[in-house]
């Protein structure tokens, strides 16, 4: 578990280090995230321990985006004059979203099939 | 003022002045959000992090506690957000086996959705005069909160408005998600899955888990890819729309 926590740490730190001086527009967490896969594709496997922590932080990813969220309350009344533009737009653009991604993906892969048969 | 009270406001006075009282807070309004989510039989509408979120809003209002002051305690549980953030190379990693048979296909769908979802909620909040700061806060909405949140201190638009932007995308995708997949007639999983991943990030994801082991897999995929290409891409996208 721990030396799971410290790996991930580690990999934070040098994202972190790589964002302040060389990426100042990627967070440095993303950048940590990109060398681990990178670094997990070339090892070939996960190790129990690094596996164990991810495993703890996926399953209560929610609880940790709460202290920043409850800021909405700072924005309630700027949220209440723009409520309708907010609502229609995360309606419209969920819709949007999935209704272009499921049709993109069902034209190419029918379009791979054919070519292969 | 009698002792008694006296004694009780000077305990109050300790708890609330160190972190104990925001983590105690924070981890609570989980739990309990948790519990209902599991009773309701893990109905989007009961999204724990929405209960959480709600819950402790009425705590801090009824303690007269500034948001400030509860952030001070609770910035620990904030902390592990990049730390949470770099741990998802796992699930993206485990999921990569998936990837390589259909790479081409997923990766073009994941930009157009990409793409669609920041041009047409900017689009519409723009359309129907929404405040500059909201409409920022649009732009890393569809990805997942940890990634978003962060994409949004660099491009210097609130994290908070994306983290709740981000929820109540994920709640709204997690709940129309198959009408609308069952609307367009998709029948293969993992392109269902895809899709809703793409959208509604990790809220869709543990729904589609919910419907079907395939559709879930591919959902965490179309969540982690869409993290790290939204990263890269959206800071890009905004200085040039």
């Amino acid at each position: 578990m721990i030396s799971g926590l410290v790996q991930i740490l580690l990999w934070q730190g040098l994202g972190e280090l790589i964002s302040h001086f060389f990426l100042p527009i990627i967070p440095g967490p993303v950048l940590g995230l990109v060398f681990l896969l990178i670094f997990l594709i070339i090892k070939g496997h996960v190790n129990p321990s690094l596996a164990l922590v991810s495993d703890a932080f996926s399953q209560h990813l929610g609880v940790l985006f709460i202290p920043a969220a409850v800021g909405v309350i700072l924005f309630l009344p700027q949220l209440k004059a723009n409520a309708f533009a907010v609502i229609s737009a995360l309606l419209v653009s969920v819709v949007a979203t999935i209704v272009v991604t499921a049709v993109v993906l069902r034209f190419i892969s029918k379009k791979d099939s054919h070519e292969s048969q | 003022m009698n002792p008694n009270d006296l004694q009780i406001a000077e305990i109050w006075v300790y708890l609330s002045g160190s972190p104990l009282f925001a983590l105690i807070l924070t981890l609570t309004a989980y739990q309990v959000g948790s519990f209902f989510y599991q009773k309701t039989d893990r109905n989007p509408l009961a999204n724990p992090v929405a209960i959480a979120v709600i819950l402790v809003a009425i705590a801090l209002y009824l303690v007269d506690m500034p948001y400030q002051k509860y952030f001070e305690g609770a910035q620990f549980v904030h902390f592990l957000l990049g730390t949470a953030t770099v741990s998802l190379a796992i699930p993206i990693y485990r999921g990569v086996a998936a990837l390589k048979a259909r790479v081409f296909p997923l990766l073009i769908a994941l930009l157009c959705g990409g793409v669609v979802s920041i041009v047409s909620a900017v689009g519409v909040a723009t359309f129907l005069g929404a405040d500059s700061a909201i409409i920022g806060a649009f732009y890393p909405k569809s990805v997942t909160a940890p990634i978003a949140m962060g994409v949004a201190e660099r491009l210097g638009v609130s994290p908070t408005l994306t983290a709740v932007f981000a929820v109540i995308t994920g709640i709204i995708g997690a709940i129309l998600g198959s009408h609308i997949l069952n609307l367009l007639g998709m029948k293969q999983w993992w392109q269902r899955g895809f899709a809703i991943g793409v959208a509604a990030h990790g809220i869709g994801t543990s729904r589609a888990f919910a419907v079907h082991p395939e559709a879930g897999t591919y959902a965490s995929l179309a969540m982690g890819l869409h993290g790290i290409l939204g990263a890269l891409l959206i800071p890009l996208l905004k200085n040039y729309i």
